[in-house]
């Protein structure tokens, strides 16, 4: 529940959840200049959003440990 | 125009209103005195401040205005970062922030009470008050008018959405809430942004695009400085590096409470001194995303009609729609959702940053200071509440008020233009120099704010001003606005001193924490030089001094 409170958690959840939408419509998408961008960017949202959620668990892992 | 949004970028924009109102939420049961809901019990990281610092300044005039400004002057607008920024960000965290944060003052305004007397105090909470409640409503305003013109949404149905989801948010979370929004605000905007840059980039050939298609006279720093007539901003060199590099610069980031707040609110000194400096390094690379847009449009235009900006009713083109033009046609589906979001946030974190400043200044420095002394904790904490309550009614009726009277909106943002000019002198004065006395600064004040108006009423840039009389001509109405504000720093900085010179300064033992030659000086502990105030702020004007050598 703390690591929800995190804001790192928070950001990351955010752009994870819009980094894989963009990837699934990319994807599904007809039209080629769509289907790049949507899945380009939403694979780097997607990263960033992963990248901050693990830091919001290492970091949460760190507290735990120092309690 | 029109952007035609699907049922994915729709999506995007419900998902981020719902995550903004869940932050609200999730910090709710966290609020329990004024302090938590007013300044964040002073408990917030470093990283989050400074973001939260950056971002409270990253408001839609920033985002729309300064890829305006992009388009407009081309390079030129870079000034408003790299001399219009850093150096006053590096300024409050070396010198200004030990005063602010080690008076212990909760505000600003505050702190002028402690250096200097209520009614210096009072002035100034109430114009603050004022300014951030119009500032709000203007926000508001501007995006209800974007969302009406760009996506055909209902004006009213717009203004009531974008201040509900602001007040759940603030209501629950306080300041703790606004401030976690503007970090999330300010990854949305850089990360919903930049794909643009960069698409724009490719489609233009890059640099080698850029500087085929694009005036020359537009992808310069300094060049053509020397007079206001040979560059297209129409500002000669002095007024640049006077009026917006020092004036107004230092003016807005070391005094401007909405700003410094973010600062204040960290959890100790050196995370305090470092929030402006952490946050000048994010601020150097901005004009990538704000301006760049802006310039890169130039270079389109060249290539395809289809860039071609509506114009105003005067005929001149709309360069507000700089971003939106390029959003509509750079942009498809999916992405689209996430760069109309940003354009979002960027409004709403404007408006968040003026209410939560609001609300502080309006309990501590006016009702805690005249209405109500002595109340209970859970009091304060009611009008903290009622305040956000009433600051964004207030900015709704600003905003309606700005659809229907324009001028009205013009000549308030004029008035708050001359209050603000001289506001660095005294602070400036008031923290270096011992003699200052409570009646200079107060009169000091005054006398800027007259010569700030009694300007405009004299001269004339661009059919503005010259109520009076015209003596003189400016050539653009950047210029104007530049020299108004050197001019009522000057007169508030001689005033602020000739009175001073005939009137009793406070006694020594009471300015001690508040002036610097009467400051103990704190050896910094600070081992690593990524920890020291100094040295990070050297680095930076290092990169600054680098980037105006190479953009010359």
């Amino acid at each position: 529940m703390k690591s929800i409170l995190d804001l790192r958690f928070v950001i990351g959840s955010f752009f994870g959840i819009i980094g894989g939408m963009l990837m699934v419509y990319g994807l599904s998408s007809g039209e080629m200049a769509a289907k790049t961008i949507n899945s380009w960017c939403g694979g780097g949202f997607f990263i960033f959003g992963t990248l901050m959620i693990l830091l919001s668990i290492k970091r949460q892992q760190k507290e735990n440990v120092s309690d | 125009m029109h952007l035609k949004l699907q049922l994915i970028d729709y999506s995007i924009i419900i998902i981020y209103f719902m995550f903004v109102v869940g932050i609200g939420i999730m910090l709710k049961r966290r609020i329990k005195t004024s302090n938590d809901f007013l300044m964040s019990n002073k408990n917030i990281p470093l990283w989050i401040t400074s973001l939260a610092f950056i971002s409270a300044n990253l408001g839609a005039q920033e985002v729309l205005g300064m890829a305006a400004s992009g388009a407009k002057y081309g390079l030129y607008t870079a000034h408003y970062y790299w001399l219009g920024a850093v150096l006053a960000m590096v300024f409050l965290g070396v010198f200004m922030m030990p005063f602010y944060y080690g008076s212990k003052a909760r505000s600003v305004p505050e702190y002028l009470k402690l250096r200097f007397d209520e009614k210096t105090r009072t002035f100034n909470a109430l114009t603050f008050a004022c300014m951030t409640v119009f500032s709000s409503g203007v926000s508001l305003y501007a995006l209800a008018l974007l969302m009406e013109t760009i996506l055909g949404w209902d004006f009213s149905l717009s203004i009531w959405l974008a201040a509900g989801i602001v007040l759940v948010y603030i209501f629950l979370g306080g300041l703790t809430s606004a401030v976690y929004n503007e970090v999330l605000q300010f990854f949305l905007i850089v990360l919903g942004i930049a794909p643009l840059v960069y698409l724009g980039f490719i489609q233009v050939g890059g640099i080698e695009g850029i500087m085929h298609n694009v005036d020359n006279a537009k992808l310069h720093l300094w060049k053509g400085m020397g007079s206001a007539t040979t560059n297209p901003m129409g500002v000669d060199a002095f007024s640049m590096v006077f009026g917006l590099g020092f004036v107004l610069a230092f003016g807005y980031w070391c005094t401007d409470f909405l700003v410094v707040q973010r600062a204040m609110i960290s959890h100790n000194l050196n995370a305090a001194r470092r929030t402006p400096i952490i946050a000048a390094f994010p601020k150097i690379f901005m004009p990538l995303i704000v301006i760049l847009p802006g310039i890169l449009l130039l270079a389109l235009q060249k290539q395809s009609p289809g860039f071609k900006l509506p114009n105003q009713a005067d005929g001149q083109p709309n360069y507000n729609m700089t971003l939106p033009l390029l959003l509509s046609n750079l942009y498809p589906s999916g992405i689209l959702g996430v760069g109309v979001t940003a354009l979002i946030a960027s409004f709403m974190s404007g408006m968040a940053g003026n209410v939560t400043a609001f609300n502080t200044v309006w309990t501590f420095d006016i009702y805690q200071a005249h209405i109500r002394k002595n109340a209970s904790e859970k009091h304060y904490l009611f009008v903290g509440k009622a305040t956000t309550f009433v600051g964004i009614l207030l900015s709704i009726a600003t905003a309606y008020v700005a659809r229907g009277f324009n001028s009205i909106m013009d000549l308030l943002q004029l008035v708050f233009g001359f209050v603000n000019a001289p506001l660095f002198a005294t602070f400036f004065l008031g923290m270096f120099w011992k003699k200052t006395t409570s009646n200079g600064a107060f009169w000091g004040l005054i006398a800027g704010t007259g010569a700030a108006a009694l300007t405009h009423g004299l001269t004339v840039a661009e059919g503005k001003g010259g109520w009076i009389a015209n003596v003189h001509t400016y050539s653009s109405g950047t210029s104007h606005a530049f020299n108004i504000a050197a001019i009522a720093f000057v007169f508030c900085f001689i005033f602020t001193v000739m009175i001073s010179l005939v009137t009793q300064p406070k006694p020594e033992e009471e300015l001690k924490g508040l002036v610097y030659s009467l400051t103990p000086r704190e050896k910094d502990m600070a081992k690593v030089w990524y920890k020291n105030p100094l040295w990070l702020g050297i680095i930076l004007l290092v990169i600054t001094l680098i980037f105006n050598i190479i953009l010359y």
